[in-house]
């Protein structure tokens, strides 16, 4: 009888190894642990945390409000700061110096004119500008001087306005541009890529022929042309809903990439064994579509969600520097780049290309979020 | 490979003519007419206009007659090279754009050429010194070239150019040599020009293609046949140039079409800022004003310039990997 | 630099010997004892097997060999000698020991004997063979390399060597591209490119798990048949017992980075001492076996190979445990009979330093 062995003795068992938890996580928790030991990922995943609470709370973060033009300081540089009190000791709490500027009418610069007399205490919670956030007026913010003098951080700009507060607010377009226009496009590609792959045929070679003929065309000339199109800002046609017609342009581009690989996806799955088996137990089309293909695809459509951000945001940066994105009263951070596009100006008044520096920052943030997102998500890609 | 060829013309023929009715579509968007901006820009300077001359005007231009038929009157001019009117400028469109245009190529293929010369030596040093500190820097520099709007490091190196080096860099050349006759000061003096543009218009492009030459490199590195190379005994210089590089172009030649739309896109805003005598300057003014058809010429043209290019990329491809050529 | 020992009458029928090789790999996770003291001798001309199952390490000692370790890869100690047979006018035969361990892995000496001297294919030949060039020009490169040939007499000489590996129209054969070619012809292909310099070691690590049965028996055939021609020494890699019933004159057995069991073939299946062996040769399915019974396996599996086990790393599977012996100290290899080797205390109860 040749019945095979199958009590176990008892052995001693091996040394050393304790059992792995690995197999006993769902694929999502997988995820969320490989991004985690992502110190580049967290990185960009937490600076971007910070940044949006920072701009949507600049109203009370910035010293000054953002429209307010103050004649005596045009094209003024960052306030200057020092540790030593006016009895001549160190202290904690920085004071500053006040500043003007006045036009030169010899070389007609304007001429940045420092007062060290004077030295003024750097208040916290200080009553300044009224403002709205959220909803509500305030009128205090977190730091900055006594009325009539103020601070600036990043210094002024041709209107004497407050860079530091312009870029905050600035903020609030430029970095949910992206997110929105992200947004359609993941709705337009994904129901255009599922579709084209799912259902092949006429419907898929029409789809095709679009995607072609839109990718035909560069990106920015064609955003332009778009862009073009929009209305003047006027009582019908709000800057609000300027903004919300830029991030559907954008997206007009946008969502041929996603439906490409969608397309791709599907495809692949539909001849996968899972769903030829969904196939012959009897599973309607959008079951199939939605219960078995997305779910797979999921994870693939957030990674490519957060890589498209960037690029929204260097479009919208790129048309609004142009001149044809966002308009005024909005301020994105493009459009307040349009002040710096002579040399002499950059030169003089280098502090106006801080918006760039906020776009490269918000860009690379996304950039190491979205390539540790890649990374968790498919481990055999570099 | 021959039948190959003609399927891809035909392809993109049809993709051409629908490109150039998209176009104009595109161009016609904006409500209102050159007509109309005209009349108000009239109308501010105080003056005014009886309806037979607005009349008038509307003939003028063409604008009385239905779209579609101004479309088609315009595409019959294809043929014998009339591309319409400027309102603008009151010339023919062909005249204004062809110069623009050419120099347009000029900046898109040195560009592309820049980027990929670049690319593929970066991408292959880094994948075959991982993990070493140029590799990190190398990583480093690729973020930063992703992350800063081309029209941003344009700024940012023409004020380094004028502060540090003391270069007057705007243009196509200097104040001095602008009128002058060729010689090869002048010559050395447009290089002095190039070379800002060039830079700037392939950064990102480079920065994307050497980390996806990079990563091409590495997945092609573990394949089987490296193994096999270097069983045969040479040397790795030898296994990576000759066996692993040759497989890991494939993709990115798949991709050079995809490289395309952004340099052209980044050549349009670049000149903008660089005040070059190419496209950008005059197709955003021609937008802004509504100048159809010196607008749509310039659109429909760089899309052929990205069809044509794409065309290129697709037969590379064929002749590098023997797999296509079959299909 | 090569070790010159001279000539020795008791290395004349041995081409590599292999004494103590520890392999190990560092990664992330851990460290993996791949190759944990590794010792055999290759008798020259014959066929060896090296036999275990997946992630035992006989892929990575043919690879120590051959000095094709990833940089993951550390070689902590042993050594490997390569005997080099140069047969003289006098009809003598000049040996010459080289010590591989001693020579930079890509270095000039090392990648000359590398693909002249000793060779290797491996087990897929779809994903062996680069896509992008021709077979003939795959073939040609060792040949140019090796016997410093020009292009032309390379081609010419793949020719001869597709021939002889039973390539139907060799000549047509060189201008294709493996992707033109089915399993079989790339395997023959790959074979072709190994034994183009007519090397003296030929290691084939699972030529044919990739194939399928009647392709596999012809590619066995025809390496038995150049075997005998040539003389090439053949290390034959696999997890298939029966392949190696066919195939070898010689047997190693591994199992976790160690050989348990060596001997020559017929002695291995008919007289096996180790219980690994033994239970390996049992888990054989056989035809005409009495219907209703379960397959026998080996109970446990394969320990995860970044743990370490004290004493024989078999132990936890064994059904002669002996507790106190077998989980305290490795055996040490003793001698059944001049030509069969086994580790196991049974045997004896010496253990290894």
């Amino acid at each position: 009888m040749t019945d095979a062995a199958t009590t176990i003795p008892q052995v001693p068992p091996v040394v050393d190894e304790p059992v792995s938890e690995v197999g006993q996580l769902s694929q999502g928790m997988l995820i969320r642990m490989r991004f985690a030991r992502n110190k580049l990922a967290m990185f960009g995943l937490i600076g971007l945390i910070v940044l949006y609470i920072l701009v949507f709370t600049s109203g009370f973060l910035a010293p000054n409000e953002f429209t307010y033009q103050n004649q005596d300081y045009i094209f003024g540089g960052p306030s200057q700061f020092t540790f030593i009190g006016p009895n001549g000791n160190f202290s904690l709490r920085p004071y500053m110096y006040p500043m003007t500027t006045e036009l030169d009418e010899v070389a007609f610069k304007f001429v940045f004119k420092l007062d060290k007399t004077q030295k003024l205490p750097v208040k916290f919670f200080v009553k300044g500008d009224t403002y709205k956030i959220f909803g509500f007026k305030s009128k205090i913010h977190l730091f900055g001087v006594d009325l009539p003098q103020r601070l600036y951080l990043f210094g002024t700009d041709s209107l004497g306005r407050d860079m530091f507060a312009r870029t905050m607010q600035g903020g609030t377009v430029s970095m949910t541009v992206g997110l929105v226009g992200v947004a359609f496009s993941i709705v337009l590609g994904a129901v255009l890529g599922t579709a084209s792959g799912y259902f092949m045929g006429v419907a898929d070679d029409i789809i095709q022929r679009i995607i072609e003929v839109i990718s035909s065309f560069p990106g920015i000339p064609l955003w332009a042309a778009l862009a073009a199109a929009l209305p003047p800002v006027s009582q019908n046609f709000t800057a609000l809903d300027r903004y919300f017609l830029i991030t559907v342009v954008l997206s007009f581009v946008g969502w041929t990439g996603l439906a490409r690989q969608l397309r791709a996806k599907v495809m692949a799955y539909r001849s996968a064994d899972f769903c030829q088996a969904a196939v012959a137990a009897g599973s309607s089309d959008s079951r199939i579509i939605f219960t078995h293909m997305l779910p797979n695809a999921a994870s693939h459509i957030i990674v490519t969600s957060a890589l498209a951000v960037p690029g929204m945001i260097l479009g919208e940066t790129a048309l609004s520097f142009l001149g044809l994105g966002i308009l005024p009263p909005m301020v994105s951070w493009g459009a307040l780049l349009r002040d710096s596009q002579q040399v002499s100006v950059i030169v003089q008044h280098p502090w106006i290309l801080i918006p760039g520096l906020a776009v490269v920052i918000t860009v690379l943030l996304y950039s190491f979020m979205g390539d540790g997102l890649r990374d968790a998500v498919d481990p055999y890609s570099i | 490979m021959g039948s190959y060829i003609l399927r891809r013309l035909g392809y993109m023929a049809i993709t051409m003519v629908i490109v150039t009715i998209l176009g104009y579509i595109i161009i016609e968007l904006p409500p209102g007419s050159y007509v109309e901006s005209e009349i108000a820009r009239l109308r501010q300077m105080g003056g005014n206009l009886a309806p037979e001359q607005i009349e008038s005007l509307y003939r003028r231009y063409g604008l009385d007659k239905p779209a579609y038929m101004r479309f088609l009157i315009w595409v019959s001019g294809f043929v014998r090279g009339d591309f319409g009117q400027s309102f603008q400028y009151n010339m023919d469109v062909s005249q204004l754009i062809w110069g623009r245009l050419g120099l347009t190529l000029v900046f898109s293929i040195l560009s592309l050429i820049f980027s990929w010369i670049v690319a593929i030596v970066v991408g292959v040093y880094s994948a075959t010194h991982r993990f070493t500190i140029p590799d990190y820097l190398i990583t480093v520099s690729q973020f930063i070239g992703l992350s800063v709007p081309s029209f941003l490091l344009a700024l940012v190196l023409m004020v380094f150019a004028q502060d540090v080096l003391h270069m007057e860099v705007a243009g196509l050349f200097s104040s001095a040599y602008q009128n002058a006759p060729w010689s090869f000061t002048k010559f050395l003096d447009l290089l002095n020009h190039m070379w800002i543009p060039v830079i700037v218009i392939s950064a990102s492009g480079t920065a994307w293609l050497s980390r996806v030459m990079r990563a091409n490199l590495l997945d092609v590195l573990n394949m089987q046949y490296i193994q096999t190379a270097r069983a045969k005994g040479l040397t790795e210089n030898v296994v990576i140039w000759k066996h692993a590089f040759r497989n890991a172009i494939h993709p990115l030649i798949m991709i050079l079409g995809g490289s395309l739309p952004g340099i052209i896109s980044g050549e349009t805003i670049v000149s903008m800022v660089l005040n070059l005598p190419t496209t950008g300057p005059l197709y955003v003014a021609a937008l802004l004003q509504k100048d159809m058809y010196l607008a749509g010429a310039f659109l429909v043209f760089l899309a052929m310039a990205l069809l044509i290019g794409n065309l290129g990329a697709d037969l590379l491809l064929a002749w590098v990997d023997p797999r296509i050529r079959y299909e | 630099m090569s070790d010159i020992i001279g000539q020795e009458k008791v290395e004349q029928d041995v081409v590599l010997r292999i004494k103590d090789l520890h392999t190990y790999f560092y990664t992330d996770i851990g460290v993996s004892r791949a190759l944990n003291g590794v010792s055999f001798e290759i008798p020259l001309g014959k066929v060896m097997g090296v036999v275990g199952e997946s992630g035992c390490g006989k892929s990575v000692t043919a690879l120590t060999i051959m000095r094709l370790l990833v940089r993951s890869a550390k070689i902590m100690k042993g050594e490997v000698s390569f005997f080099r047979h140069t047969k003289k006018n006098d009809l003598s035969t000049m040996i010459e020991a080289v010590d591989l361990l001693k020579l930079e892995a890509m270095g000039p000496e090392m990648r000359a004997i590398r693909g002249a001297e000793l060779a290797m294919i491996f087990q897929e030949p779809m994903t062996s063979l680069n896509p992008s060039y021709t077979i003939g020009d795959q073939i040609s490169e060792a040949i140019i390399l090796h016997q410093e040939v020009d292009h032309h007499e390379g081609i010419q000489r793949a020719i001869t060597v597709l021939d002889q590996v039973g390539m139907a129209n060799p000549k047509m054969i060189v201008n294709r591209y493996p992707h033109e070619l089915s399993g079989g012809m790339r395997q023959r292909a790959m074979i072709a490119m190994g034994l183009s310099c007519h090397p003296a070691v030929l290691f084939a690590d699972e030529p044919t798990t990739a194939l399928d049965v009647t392709t596999e028996a012809q590619i066995l055939d025809l390496m038995r048949d150049l075997q005998t021609q040539f003389g090439t020494t053949i290390v034959f890699i696999t997890h298939n017992l029966g392949v190696v019933a066919q195939m070898c004159d010689f047997v190693s057995v591994m199992y976790l980075g160690r050989i348990v069991e060596q001997a020559p073939v017929e002695e291995l299946f008919y007289n096996s001492k180790h219980p690994y062996t033994s239970a390996l040769l049992n888990s054989i399915p056989h035809v005409g076996s009495r219907t209703k019974t379960r397959l026998q396996s080996i109970r446990g599996v394969v320990p995860d190979p970044y743990s370490t086990i004290k004493g024989c790393p078999f132990h936890p599977r064994c059904d002669s445990f002996m507790p106190g012996k077998c989980d305290q100290g490795m055996p040490a290899q003793s001698h059944v009979n001049p030509t069969h080797t086994v580790r196991c205390f049974l045997f004896s109860d010496e253990v290894e330093e």
